[in-house]
């Protein structure tokens, strides 16, 4: 079957032009569009009045209950946005400060020092790293915030095919970091200050700040 | 016989946070590292634990040399680099008045050496960190103010300037993020640092010396 037709052939199926218009040796392809064109099924499809309540009492039938409408909430993934209000992060870290002076909850063990998990999750800030990479086919983010570990941490495209990016959760404290591009190369952030690695080559560095969120 | 066991028992309440931090930094170079550099940089641990300094940073430059696919040598060579600059920072830091320095405070001073500056600008920072500037954070801010390519002296006299005239201890730890805005419109990072510092003077001190993070300063000598 021919799939583009010549466009005096076109011009034919919209009637514009008849087939002994059309030149000799468009003839032959003129009249096979004309036959398929015929070979078309044109009547109009006339639908049962019962369809609708058919294909209404068969959506009530396989609509989900309640109870299972509700295990899909929990179980299904979905996407969140979270937006982080300043009165509510005050009222959170006095709650959570009012949960340490009371002692805190078993749940809550900590290593070392005096301050509990809590402070320590919420100064954790929310850094979102972007990187210019044309040709790259991954790239990913390695640092001292996931032990260098290239594969941990991927970048994903960002609507422009060269553009990468990722958002990540960083503690409090200073890090030190590059991007991987296609696995091998090691690139420094240029929207950061760098320091020498060591190896001959340079880290970026970024410095997360505590409950002001302030990215160094 | 009890006595005995009172030496053992005393022994290994002794020996015992050593030898759970040597399996810490075992763990952690499992599989990272050749076995030849995790014992060697275990040794470089210990030792560097036996005088007060965080061994952390040590076992994070062998995974990053492993992770970068460098020879066992440099990395080990590397390692050594840090512990020199943790040494040092200590050091300066102990010549700032800063009695027994945390570990954070000591990696933020090698971060600073790191970065070009030198043991006597480190000990001048912290002894300008008086309370409520955290000396950690004042090191990381000079040596994030020195890898952006403010000369380090320069470094100190904005950092100094801040602090004397700052009104709170975010004036100080805005200081990187206003110099790469200056940058990015052009100035040199010389440039940028020499007019945040004249704006800081012109501003001058507040009345009643500098707010905020009150409480976080480190124990001093008396």
């Amino acid at each position: 079957m021919t799939t583009g037709y010549h466009p005096l052939v076109k011009r034919l199926l919209d009637g514009e032009l008849a087939l002994a218009e059309l030149p000799p040796e468009l003839q032959a392809e003129g009249a096979e569009a004309l036959g398929l064109l015929a070979a078309m099924d044109r009547r109009l499809v006339t639908l049962p009045p019962t369809l609708d309540a058919r294909v209404m009492a068969a959506v009530r039938a396989r609509a989900a209950s309640p109870s299972r409408r509700m295990l899909r909430w929990i179980t299904e993934p979905r996407e969140l946005h979270l937006r982080v209000r300043p009165w509510l992060l005050g009222a959170g870290l006095a709650a959570a400060a009012l949960v340490v002076l009371l002692g805190g909850p078993v749940g809550l063990s900590h290593r070392r020092g005096t301050l509990p998990n809590v402070a320590a999750a919420s100064e954790s800030v929310f850094v979102r790293f972007v990187l210019y990479a044309p040709g790259a086919k991954q790239v990913g983010l390695a640092g001292t915030f996931n032990q260098w570990d290239q594969s941990a941490t991927p970048l994903v495209r960002a609507g422009n095919d060269a553009v990468w990016t990722v958002t990540l959760a960083l503690p409090a404290g200073q890090h030190q970091y590059a991007f991987v591009v296609d696995g091998r190369r090691w690139v420094t952030d240029p929207a950061a200050p760098a320091v020498d690695d060591g190896f001959g080559r340079r880290n970026s560095v970024i410095a997360v700040g505590g409950a002001a969120g302030r990215v160094l | 016989m009890s006595r005995r066991f009172g030496l053992l028992l005393s022994a290994a309440a002794v020996c015992a946070p050593q030898l759970t931090a040597q399996q810490d930094v075992t763990a952690r170079l499992v599989g990272r590292v050749p076995p030849a550099v995790a014992v060697a940089v275990r040794a470089l641990a210990d030792s560097a634990a036996a005088r007060g300094l965080p061994a952390d940073p040590l076992v994070d430059k062998a995974i990053e040399g492993g992770a970068k696919g460098v020879s066992p040598e440099r990395v080990v060579a590397a390692v050594r680099l840090v512990l020199g600059e943790l040494d040092a920072a200590a050091a300066a830091i102990r010549i700032g008045r800063v009695a027994i320095p945390d570990g954070e405070t000591i990696e933020a001073g090698a971060f600073a050496i790191a970065t070009g500056m030198t043991g006597p600008q480190i000990s001048q920072l912290v002894q300008l960190s008086a309370t409520p500037y955290r000396p950690a954070a004042t090191l990381r801010v000079a040596g994030t103010l020195t890898a952006l390519g403010v000369p380090a002296q320069q470094t100190v006299d904005l950092v100094r300037q801040t602090i004397r005239n700052g009104r709170a201890g975010a004036d100080l730890l805005a200081l990187p993020g206003r110099v790469q805005s200056q940058v990015a419109r052009g100035a040199s990072p010389a440039q940028a640092a020499a007019g945040l510092a004249r704006a800081t003077a012109a501003r001058g001190a507040p009345p009643g010396g500098p707010k905020g993070n009150k409480g976080q300063g480190n124990p001093r000598r008396p």
